[in-house]
């Protein structure tokens, strides 16, 4: 049976299979809140839920505007701080998957939240970390939420606010960084890391899509190796809770 | 003792030049009507400090009242950038000191602990800390972990000379409670020499003493408490009031530019003399009625 779906459906449902029933997943707004709660509501109902000021598994019946929004941080089981959330949970090794979004990631798996331009000269500068460089940096692996543009996955990119594997092969390792990048999901694809040199492998395409749709509008050409599959597609009950239950009224999905 | 003060006094007791860390983070509990007092009375050459980079900071750099901001990077969430902020950092009037929320927090931290530095994971690979090496290399340094011998970056504490902290009550002593999440706030205040209290409402210290568990600033780190209801506004104390998303869009447009920033201070800084005033003028009781929490919700 086919299903019209969005392209911003398949990425949340494809971030949700990316967690497992009882990890600790540190969450930033937008997909990652509805892949998270999707995952929470299905096949991961022992999920912990984070989000880096200071609340635990919240239950919103109201879109937020950000982490600020304290929609967000309906009926949590813990309200606390920083210190609690990103330093004895995610500083300690606890976080099991973060999720991350950014202006532009490299091939790599670094991601610029910072600035865009050229920061020795004309720029033009944006949020900043927040969270997102603690995630990278502390959590045991992260997922990366991107749209596919070729402005948005680019061979080099103008900053890195947040590491991946920094220059590739082994320098994460080498700086005694634990964790790292394990997939990037874009609205086109789906993206791993090859195990030595660290850069970018296509895992799978979206239905709909080519591999010269993938290849033609990203900055860098990714590792292949073999026959690439198609992604799954979202089932009608993924789509149900997403369109019903999780964003009624698409603040996150757009 | 009684340490209850007026808005003006609490902030004219704060040099010019001095180092004073912000409660807001994004568009939550910011000092609002702190902020709009600094400007009133021109306290400048601040340096400001905050994990995340909210509204109340934005304004005070907008207002040409900050030299240097210590922060984590931030936004007003979907509401757009900190734009008064991002203009300092790309014309070079502001000397933007960025890190992530958690470096932020761990300088506080070591700050309130009384330690020399303390270690810390995040930061490494990236052009932060490449950054932070190159504009502020006495605020990071490599240490060799003394049991281990194992390489880590170190940061130095943060120390403000004051700490501005927004709670939902206190009593007159400083005796502080602040209902939801609490972001950096406790550690900004035990790391600062001393802390001024805005509250929304103003308890008996017996109400203190039945409720001690929601003690989360203690008063001997208080030097004024100020009894100021709906501080935050345009933004949010959790249980007591909404986000005014009207006036936080007023704002995010105005502060696109340095004439229309000049433009709504004008109207709604110095055009007031006071956050009673201020409150009028935004909409007085109607606006109190309108974004009034309910208390199940906390919004």
């Amino acid at each position: 049976m086919t299903t019209d779906y969005s392209p911003s459906e398949l990425m949340a449902v494809a971030g949700a299979r990316e967690l497992k029933d009882g990890q600790i997943v540190a969450v930033g707004l937008g997909l990652p809140v509805v892949a998270s709660f999707l995952a929470k509501q299905t096949h991961a109902p022992n999920m912990t839920i984070l989000f880096e000021l200071g609340v635990v598994d919240p239950e919103p019946i109201d879109s937020g505007v950000g982490l600020a929004d304290p929609r967000v941080w309906y009926r949590a089981k813990v309200h606390s701080s920083f210190v609690d959330i990103l330093g004895t949970v995610l500083h300690k090794g606890r976080v099991d998957v973060g999720f991350l979004g950014g202006l532009e990631v490299d091939q790599f798996g670094n991601l610029n939240t910072t600035l865009v331009g050229d920061p020795r000269g004309k720029f033009k500068h944006m949020v900043g970390s927040g969270g997102a460089n603690d995630i990278a940096s502390c959590a045991n692996k992260t997922v990366i939420i991107i749209r596919h543009e070729a402005r948005k996955l680019k061979e080099t990119i103008s900053f890195v606010t947040s590491p991946g594997y920094i220059s590739g092969g082994s320098a994460r390792a080498d700086l005694k960084m634990r964790g790292g990048p394990e997939r990037v999901i874009t609205d086109k694809a789906i993206f791993g890391f090859h195990p030595e040199t660290k850069r970018m492998q296509l895992l799978s395409i979206h239905p709909g899509n080519t591999l010269d749709d993938v290849l033609n509008t990203m900055g860098f050409k990714p590792e292949i190796c073999g026959n690439i599959p198609y992604t799954e597609p979202p089932t009608q009950e993924q789509l149900r809770l997403i369109r019903e239950q999780i964003d009624p009224t698409r603040m996150y999905m757009g | 003792m009684n340490k209850l003060s007026t808005l003006h006094d609490a902030v004219a007791s704060i040099p010019p030049g001095s180092h004073v860390a912000l409660p807001g983070f994004a568009i939550a509990r910011c000092a609002m009507a702190f902020a709009h007092e600094v400007i009133r009375q021109g306290i400048n050459h601040l340096t400001l400090s905050q994990c995340v980079g909210a509204m109340d900071a934005d304004i005070l750099v907008g207002a040409g009242m900050a030299d240097r901001l210590i922060y984590g990077g931030g936004s007003l969430d979907r509401f757009g950038r900190l734009s008064a902020v991002n203009r300092g950092i790309e014309t070079g009037t502001l000397a933007a000191e960025e890190y992530s929320s958690l470096s932020v927090t761990f300088r506080y931290l070591a700050g309130s602990l009384g330690l020399p530095f303390i270690p810390i994971r995040s930061l490494q690979g990236s052009d932060l800390l490449r950054n932070l090496k190159e504009r502020h290399p006495d605020d990071v340094a490599a240490i060799t972990d003394p049991f281990t011998g194992e390489e880590w970056l170190a940061l130095k504490p943060l120390l403000p000379d004051v700490a501005v902290a927004l709670v939902s009550a206190a009593d007159e002593e400083g005796n502080a409670q602040i209902d939801g999440p609490r972001w950096d706030n406790l550690e900004q205040a035990r790391a600062s020499k001393r802390t001024i209290v805005l509250a929304h409402k103003i308890i008996s210290t017996e109400e203190v003493r039945q409720h001690p568990d929601r003690t989360v600033i203690p008063g001997f780190l208080v030097s004024h408490v100020v009894h100021v209801p709906f501080a935050a506004h345009p933004c949010s104390l959790f249980k007591a009031y909404d986000y005014d998303a009207d006036h936080i869009r007023l704002y995010a447009e105005a502060a696109q530019n340095p004439e229309s920033m000049q433009a709504y201070l004008d109207t709604y800084v110095f055009g007031v003399p006071d956050h009673a005033a201020y409150l009028a003028k935004v909409g007085g009781e109607e606006l109190k009625q309108r974004i009034s929490a309910d208390p199940q919700r906390g919004y």
